[in-house]
């Protein structure tokens, strides 16, 4: 009992310390928030395409698309493919799909229409929920979009409202929420007029999105699709729908990667700040650490006291941080894209945690060696300081 | 004649080396205090008196021979066990007071009792007794900084006597201060002596012989009765 309620009591202590050195506190918690709010966000990121990439049993998509083309603007695909691929052994239901983006490039703020036979979708995505306006409602409107959440509420839609992206204006027939990141982040209008607001043939589509009977059929059904076209004049290259992310947004990936070493710069930085403050902090109160042990505090109590001091400059850093970054993120709600895939940028609750977690232990380890000095130094040295 | 001694240093010796020169500014040192008395240690700067107090608190190793207080064999204690015998039995002045300057008054005085296991509500009436024995009930809430000389010597005390501890050392607690603030705490001290404690007083004070039971010199690393 005692030996619990002990190093309560001093962590109290240190605690009142960093309260009572406000400035100092102050200066440092920010600077570790700043530094977390770069590594969560980045976490998430990291998160993010890697749920968009990995592989898991229940993957069951095929995106059917131009040979050796990898933006929606190239891959031009004839619609009569359609009843071709339903043809094939495996496949359990095919949509043709018309993709037109606002930004083909990488961009931040990507807006994806997906034109499909509106009496399709359910049949295809009998996942599909919606959350507003409805499915009959679209299908009567021939400029109506079903928009996915992420991007109504990035976009602020409700249903009735009416919106452009890309030169293409639509009306909001209904909200969706889908188990697949990407339909949430898209909006699904009719594929003949997309066809004829982008300019494009009717009998041309970007590619078809074909759902196999089952998962393992993945790959076998992929060579099968593209056996079937290789020597037509528009051949197909088929990937599994995470293989197709990855390799269309090669750049995004690439660049996330970058962003991987933005977080150990921001754990460099956490570490940095925290030794600092607490080198400077032990250095003036080596005497104060000398009267307390005089008064009776164990070698080890100064080490703990100065370690305690490090982790929760390094906590309340982190959660500062990591609570704005969430707070950020859920109230941004970034999309990043890529040659017509995108990545929506949400709050992780993962990200958040290991946030948190790599704020704390790096606190507690930059105090570390401060610590084991406090608690070495001999006593009277320290008074006569 | 010793067995009753509360406090006994036999030979004591404390020697810094710099290079082949070595000063001792204790050396081969006796001193016999029995339980309850008030001592005062006077001698001019640099003679060791501080040293002689450190060595009796264990924050400082003697080169050579024993220190013995209530029977415990101090020098040969782990700085872990020096600590935790102090908690129990050493209050220790300082001329400097050396109060944490982020805490309050109160909390200053509470600091001893953060390592005992005490409830709140026992460690806050203890701190309140402590002040009122000092004189400073009204000051709790106030940092080192809002006091005087005097008053922080005063809080310094009572966080001296905060745990109750059998034995007091001071080191020059007036040296800092003007001459009425340092008769009330050369007063206070020796009402403290009569509630039974030992106390070891060092000074160059010379009223600090008025209060106290007995007066040693220190000159040349060893004690004397009279002035050299
Ligand atoms: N760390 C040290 N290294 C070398 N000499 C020291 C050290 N500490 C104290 N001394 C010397 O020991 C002597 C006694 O010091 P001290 O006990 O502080 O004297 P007093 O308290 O009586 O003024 C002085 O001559 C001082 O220079
Ligand atoms: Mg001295």
């Amino acid at each position: 009992m005692i030996s619990l309620i002990r190093p309560l009591r001093l962590a109290g202590l240190a605690f009142r310390q960093l309260v009572r050195h406000r400035l100092r506190s102050g200066l440092t918690v920010a600077g570790v928030a700043a530094a977390l709010f770069l590594f969560v966000v980045v976490a998430s990121l990291q998160r993010a395409l890697d749920r968009a990439t990995r592989r898991t049993a229940d993957d069951a998509t095929l995106v059917v698309y131009r040979q050796n083309r990898f933006c929606p603007a190239t891959s031009r695909l004839p619609v009569r493919y359609l009843d071709e691929i339903r043809a094939i052994p495996g496949v359990r239901e095919v949509i043709p799909v018309q993709i037109v983006v606002n930004n083909c490039g990488a961009s931040l703020d990507i807006v994806t229409f997906r034109g499909v036979p509106p009496d399709q979708l359910t049949r295809y995505a009998p996942e599909i929920a919606v959350v507003e306006g409805s499915i009959e409602a679209w299908q009567r409107m021939d400029d109506g979009a079903l928009v996915g959440e992420l991007l109504a509420g990035r976009r602020r839609l409700r249903a009735g409202d009416a919106f452009d992206a890309a030169g293409v204006r639509v009306r909001v027939a209904g909200i969706l929420r889908s188990p697949h990141p990407q339909d949430n982040q898209i909006a699904y209008v009719h594929l003949p007029f997309l066809q004829q607001a982008s300019r494009r043939g009717l009998g041309e589509v970007t590619q078809f999105n074909v759902r196999v009977a089952d998962s393992a059929l993945l790959d076998t059904v992929a060579r099968a699709i593209d056996e079937r076209f290789r020597s037509e004049a528009e051949p197909t290259q088929t990937h599994p729908e995470k293989a197709f992310f990855s390799e269309a947004a090669r750049e995004l990936m690439a660049w996330i990667g970058l962003a991987g070493w933005l977080s150990l710069a921001a754990a460099a930085a956490v570490f940095g700040l925290v030794a600092n403050a607490i080198v400077l902090s032990t250095r003036a109160r080596t005497l104060e650490y000398a009267v307390l042990e005089t008064l009776g505090y164990p070698a080890g109590a100064l080490g703990y006291l100065v370690a305690v001091e490090g982790a929760l400059l390094g906590t309340l850093g982190g959660l500062f941080g990591a609570g704005t970054a969430a707070a950020y993120l859920s109230w941004r709600r970034l999309l990043f894209g890529n040659d017509g895939q995108t990545l929506a940028l949400t709050a992780d609750p993962a990200a958040v945690l290991q946030g948190l977690a790599v704020a704390a232990a790096l606190g507690l380890l930059a105090a570390a060696w401060p610590a084991w000095r406090s608690a070495h130094r001999p006593v009277v040295e320290g008074l006569k300081s | 004649m010793t067995l009753d001694s509360f406090i006994r240093c036999r030979g004591l010796t404390r020697e810094y080396r710099r290079g082949p020169e070595a000063i001792r500014p204790i050396d081969q040192l006796d001193l016999d205090v029995p339980a309850g008395e008030f001592l005062a240690l006077m001698g001019p700067s640099g003679s060791g008196k501080s040293t002689l107090l450190h060595l009796l608190a264990g924050v400082d190793r003697p080169t050579a021979g024993r220190v013995e207080i209530g029977g415990v064999a101090v020098n040969e204690l782990s700085r872990h066990r020096l600590a935790a015998w102090r908690a129990r039995n050493v209050g220790f002045i300082f001329q400097l007071y050396h109060l944490v300057p982020s805490l309050t008054a109160f909390e200053n005085v509470e600091l001893p009792l953060l390592l005992a296991p005490l409830s709140r509500r026992e460690r806050r009436a203890r701190v309140e007794a402590a002040l009122e024995a000092v004189g400073l009930s009204d000051r709790m809430r106030h940092f080192p900084r809002e006091l005087s000389g005097g008053q922080e010597q005063r809080v310094a005390i009572a966080r001296a006597i905060v745990h109750d501890p059998p034995l007091l050392l001071a080191d020059e607690p007036t040296g800092d201060l003007d001459r009425r603030s340092a008769t009330a705490i050369l007063d206070l001290l020796r009402s403290l002596g009569r509630r039974g404690r030992t106390i070891v007083l060092v000074t160059h004070d010379p009223r600090a012989a008025e209060v106290a039971d007995r007066v040693l010199h220190l000159d040349k690393g060893r004690l004397l009765e009279a002035p050299a």
